[in-house]
């Protein structure tokens, strides 16, 4: 008997000692998930931007991304943040292009369509430059970037993921096969398909 | 015999590697050079996804609770199956086999009655019987 009062207490003692270590645990957790979301957001928005060629789309799309990874993954080890949480991007991505496969198929049934057109424009503000010197330099480079992101954009979506993870985010070819759900080889062959395409199309625009 | 992997390395040039390098370039100047307000909005998503994180109490809950839960349940029919009485079978009718007379002996109310009557004089009753019995019963009254 005096056996398990003794356990109870060393148990009563412990506990608290237990709870804190797990608080400070989650808030240590929190903290290297804010890190890590805070440097993949602006390369996860411009892989959404290229891919939808729509910034509002490309920020839902990261948003979203975000949250499942914070909302599902967050107990996962951080070393697997990186490729599961662009792998939730792609996916977003192509549920986004697939809705608008269906809505223009819809839109093109519909005898109104086209009357929302003047809702759907860009807001102007949104689109202006940013303050600051624009020198001929940086409009140069503008200009072989909007190329670039065409080009991009009329890859194939296998060929501009692989691309796209591998030179913005700077991912290696196992983690691009893992966000991408395929063999580390796919991976190559995508890329090397890739730059021969936008080699093809771009020339010497971007050497 | 090169792999394939080999022969694609080798037909990467130069000038491959330069537009490869090139393109790099641009793909991360374009990321540094993000309008603040889109930096803003992604801030915003940033934080309204880390709010949506489970707490660690909830997460403690939710990882603990259905173990606490399927704990409980296996102690319960443990203890079910131990207080139970069990190897013994059914219960046994001992009146199953009984015979029709028996049965109808067991009816009688009378015969019940008698065999609860715990006022029943059985000494007398023998007296009497081995006195009717014997010849020089006094009769009553001498």
């Amino acid at each position: 008997m005096l056996a398990f009062a003794n356990l109870g207490s060393q148990t009563s003692d412990l506990l608290p000692l237990g709870k804190a270590h797990l608080r400070e645990l989650a808030q240590d957790g929190a903290r290297t998930l804010e890190s890590f979301l805070s440097e993949v957001e602006r390369k996860a928005f411009r892989i959404a931007q290229i891919a939808l060629r729509h910034e509002a789309d490309a920020l839902d799309v990261v948003q979203d991304a975000m949250m499942q990874l914070a909302h599902r993954y967050a107990s996962r080890p951080a070393e697997e943040w990186r490729p599961l949480f662009y792998r939730i991007l792609e996916n977003r991505i192509r549920d986004v292009q697939r809705r608008r496969i269906v809505r223009q198929r819809v839109m093109s049934v519909l005898p109104w369509r086209g009357e929302d057109a003047e809702e759907e424009a860009p807001d102007p503000i949104d689109q202006a430059a940013d303050a600051g010197p624009t020198p001929a330099a940086q409009i140069e480079t503008d200009q072989t970037m909007q190329l670039l992101e065409l080009a991009l954009a009329e890859l194939p979506t296998r060929q501009r993921q692989a691309f796209l993870l591998r030179n913005i985010e700077g991912l290696d070819v196992a983690d691009t096969a893992a966000a991408m759900k395929c063999s580390q080889g796919s991976v190559k062959t995508h890329y090397f398909r890739a730059l021969q395409a936008l080699r093809s199309k771009l020339g010497d625009l971007v050497t | 015999m090169k792999s394939a992997t080999e022969r694609r390395d080798d037909e990467l040039d130069a000038a491959g590697k330069a537009f490869e390098r090139r393109a790099r370039e641009l793909l991360m100047e374009s990321v540094e050079r993000l309008p603040a307000q889109t930096r803003s909005r992604l801030t915003r998503a940033r934080h309204a996804a880390l709010e949506s994180r489970p707490s660690w109490l909830s997460g403690l809950v939710r990882r603990w609770v259905p173990a606490g839960a399927g704990a409980v349940a296996a102690a319960t029919l443990a203890v079910l199956f131990l207080v139970t009485p069990h190897g013994e079978g059914p219960g046994v009718n001992p009146l199953a086999n009984a015979a029709p007379e028996d049965l109808e002996m067991l009816a009688d109310s009378d015969a019940v009655q008698l065999g609860r009557d715990a006022d029943v004089d059985y000494d007398f009753y023998e007296w009497a019987v081995s006195e009717a019995n014997g010849a020089g019963a006094p009769s009553v009254g001498t």
